[in-house]
């Protein structure tokens, strides 16, 4: 067995009716208990930011993101331990955007 | 324009000119609208949702197509769950659009209001609920966008009463784009190279396709890759008849009763290459101890798929077409006579031990597998087969063959009994011109038996073939063989199917003996109209080989008590 630590899964997404119910969704099929959850507009506009903590394993936690980018509404899900921290995902994130829009 | 209109104006601009579907209260105001379209929009009513669902699955996968359903909200809406979560699993293109209360009522448990977002979001993909008519055809295009492309699968959008009798400007523009929404980009260049590169160094490289090559349309890339490369390889259920059967490197399918060449060559080969399929627990076995000794490649356009189930070598994501006509140019021409000739070795054992004395037994009561080997050959296998779950299911996949793409249709990864018969509704309805034979058991037809009514009033002319062992079959298989013949709840008391056909006004005949079987089968296929042939087969009936739940894909039953030994 893989060991469990927490995970950060950040989601970057259209805000939409129902989203944030089919995402947490993701989690409690697999039963995954979710620790703690912030939802706010990220500094891109139209974009909000979900950021999702809980104990897993990364390879659950490789497998939550990958669903929730099948989402539709959803732009780019990322997933990290909780002890480092990702300012390239920014970065990923900007790019994408910029492409997609044009 | 009211939102009821745009939404049939947008249909229609999709190229849709069949929906299936049942009114109600909360969708009345489109029905009302729909009687100016009569011509225009053919309207297939059925006589439960669940029904319309399943013949929107069946149509779509006989056209490639997405099927399009139509109900009210509440339970109409609850009775086509089950079909969103078959197509979900199976990849299917449907729309469903339901009727749901007023905005104002949302949330106030009004009559038949219920939670559509919140039931379909986890089982569908994509759900959206249209609250303004100047949401209708945006919506519409996006659903059409979303259900067809990249993976398939089914769509929801919840339609209240607003957005119906509200009215908005018809401006229809089909969606091309969604920002949150990737389409599959070209596979990445050396994740074709590492792929190449490993299937040119492989001494028994073997692949196993999915749905996914009917769903990419990449029939031809297949076969050409087969060529090139002199690969053998072996189907899922649901990629049956990607490949003609007869096809030289095909040696069968794969799977839990699967072909033994299949199973075999799988746990033998060194380079093993899945192609659109999803390594499912019915073809994998203990996935722990599939094709351990093989270096895996696997092609899909869902990237979850990929490492899912088995870990990839060489994971590759993109379209089963695109992806396949490049290996093909990039591998070398090579021959792997002797490894692609050993499939015969299993395929003799197979013949002897199983095939022959399913198909052409000496004597006793009519066997499954035979009546599915006599259509398969009294209809040149041009037929489309549709199956229901259960050992018809097994029996319609093992003994049928193919010589057309898209031939086979069935309910794989939910295994819901009672799909068969509105599935074969649906894929005669989308392909007139095709035989289409369904085979179900005496369980699965009572599940959706209705639907013999919307035969009736549309004149569908599907043949259905009963395979009548008043046995829950495949469940009495599993308790016969691993749970001491305690035959708890599986013995049915069936109906008199005569007098159903007849309340429906459908032809109908009965078999008990062998000697009846194939002038009964001739006069069913010869018949322009709908019928029902009532097979009665042997009761206890096994299918085989199979190999149990959980273990390893060679360790196979011939029979009872036989385990396939190798080497002899
Ligand atoms: C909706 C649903 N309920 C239960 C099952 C479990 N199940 C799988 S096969 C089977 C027996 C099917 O019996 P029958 O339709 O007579 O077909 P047979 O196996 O005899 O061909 C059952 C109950 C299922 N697959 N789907």
């Amino acid at each position: 067995m893989e060991n469990s630590s927490m995970y950060i899964i950040s989601v970057y997404s259209e805000n939409q009716v129902g989203l944030l119910s089919s995402i947490s969704n993701i989690f409690t099929r697999r039963g995954i208990n979710i620790e703690s959850l912030t939802v706010f507009p990220s500094e891109f506009p139209g974009i909000h930011h979900f950021t999702f903590r809980a104990i897993t394993t990364e390879r659950a936690a490789q497998q939550v993101v990958g669903f929730i980018e099948k989402k539709v509404e959803v732009v780019r899900a990322f997933c990290f331990p909780d002890n480092a921290t990702s300012a390239a995902e920014h970065g990923i994130l900007a790019d994408y955007l910029k492409n997609r829009n044009q | 324009m009211t939102g009821a209109e745009i939404l049939l104006e947008s249909l229609l601009a999709e190229g849709v000119d069949t929906v299936f579907g049942y009114p109600g209260g909360s969708i009345i105001t489109v029905y009302d609208k729909m009687y100016s379209y009569a011509d225009r929009l053919r309207h297939i009513l059925v006589r439960h949702e669940q029904g319309a669902i399943h013949a929107a699955q069946g149509y779509a996968r006989a056209t490639g197509r997405p099927g399009v359903v139509i109900v009210t909200s509440g339970p109409g809406a609850t009775n086509v769950i089950t079909g969103v979560a078959d197509a979900m699993v199976d990849s299917t293109p449907v729309i469903v659009i339901a009727g749901q209360v007023g905005n104002a009522l949302l949330g106030t448990d009004a009559f038949q209001e219920t939670d559509v977002v919140g039931m379909t979001g986890p089982i569908d993909k994509w759900t959206f609920q249209i609250r303004r008519p100047e949401d209708v055809a945006t919506a519409v295009a996006k659903a059409f966008h979303i259900a067809s492309t990249g993976r398939p699968g089914p769509v929801v959008l919840d339609f209240t009463r607003d957005a119906q009798v509200g009215i908005a400007d018809f401006d229809y523009q089909p969606c091309r784009h969604i920002r949150s929404y990737a389409l599959p980009a070209p596979a990445d260049e050396a994740a074709i190279e590492a792929a190449a590169q490993l299937i040119d160094d492989a001494e028994r490289p073997f692949v196993v396709f999915g749905q996914g090559v009917l769903l990419s349309h990449a029939e031809d890339q297949l076969k050409a890759f087969l060529k090139k490369g002199g690969i053998p390889a072996a189907s899922t259920m649901l990629g049956l008849s990607a490949l003609p059967s007869d096809f030289p490197y095909y040696v069968g399918m794969a799977g839990m009763h699967g072909n033994i060449a299949a199973n075999l060559m799988t746990q033998k080969c060194d380079v093993l290459i899945a192609v659109g399929m999803r390594f499912d627990d019915r073809v994998t076995g203990n996935p722990s101890t599939y094709a351990r000794q093989a270096k895996v490649i696997h092609i899909d356009v869902d990237r979850t798929e990929i490492g899912k189930i088995i870990p990839a070598e060489v994971g590759i994501l993109g379209d089963a077409a695109e992806v396949l006509g490049r290996l093909t140019e990039r591998i070398r021409f090579s021959f792997h006579d002797e490894w692609a000739a050993s499939a015969r070795r299993y395929e003799c054992v197979e013949q002897e031990k199983v095939c022959v004395p399913e198909t052409a037994p000496a004597g006793g009561p009519v066997n499954m597998g035979e009546v599915v080997a006599r259509v398969s050959e009294l209809s040149g296998r041009d037929a489309i087969i549709v199956t229901d779950v259960g050992q018809n299911q097994l029996m319609g996949a093992r003994y049928s063959r193919f010589a057309r793409t898209r031939s086979f249709i069935s309910s794989g990864g939910l295994g819901t009994m009672g799909f068969g018969l509105p599935a074969a509704i649906g894929a005669k309805t989308g392909a007139p011109d095709r035989q289409v034979v369904l085979f179900v058991g005496d369980g699965g037809i009572q599940m959706t038996l209705q639907e013999f009514g919307t035969i009736m009033q549309e004149g569908t002319a599907v043949k259905v073939v009963l395979l009548n062992n008043n046995w829950l079959g495949n469940v009495r298989q599993w308790q016969e063989l691993f749970y001491g013949a305690r035959y708890s709840q599986t013995r049915l008391l069936n109906p008199d199917f005569s007098l159903i056909a007849q309340a429906f006004g459908i032809r109908y005949r009965c078999v008990e003996e062998r000697a009846e079987l194939e002038d009964a089968l001739r006069e069913m296929l010869d018949s322009p109209q709908a019928y029902l042939l009532d097979v009665h087969v042997r009761e206890e009936g096994m299918v085989y080989p199979m190999v149990p739940g959980g273990r390893r894909m060679d360790e196979i039953l011939l029979n009872k008590d036989e385990w396939y030994r190798d080497g002899e």
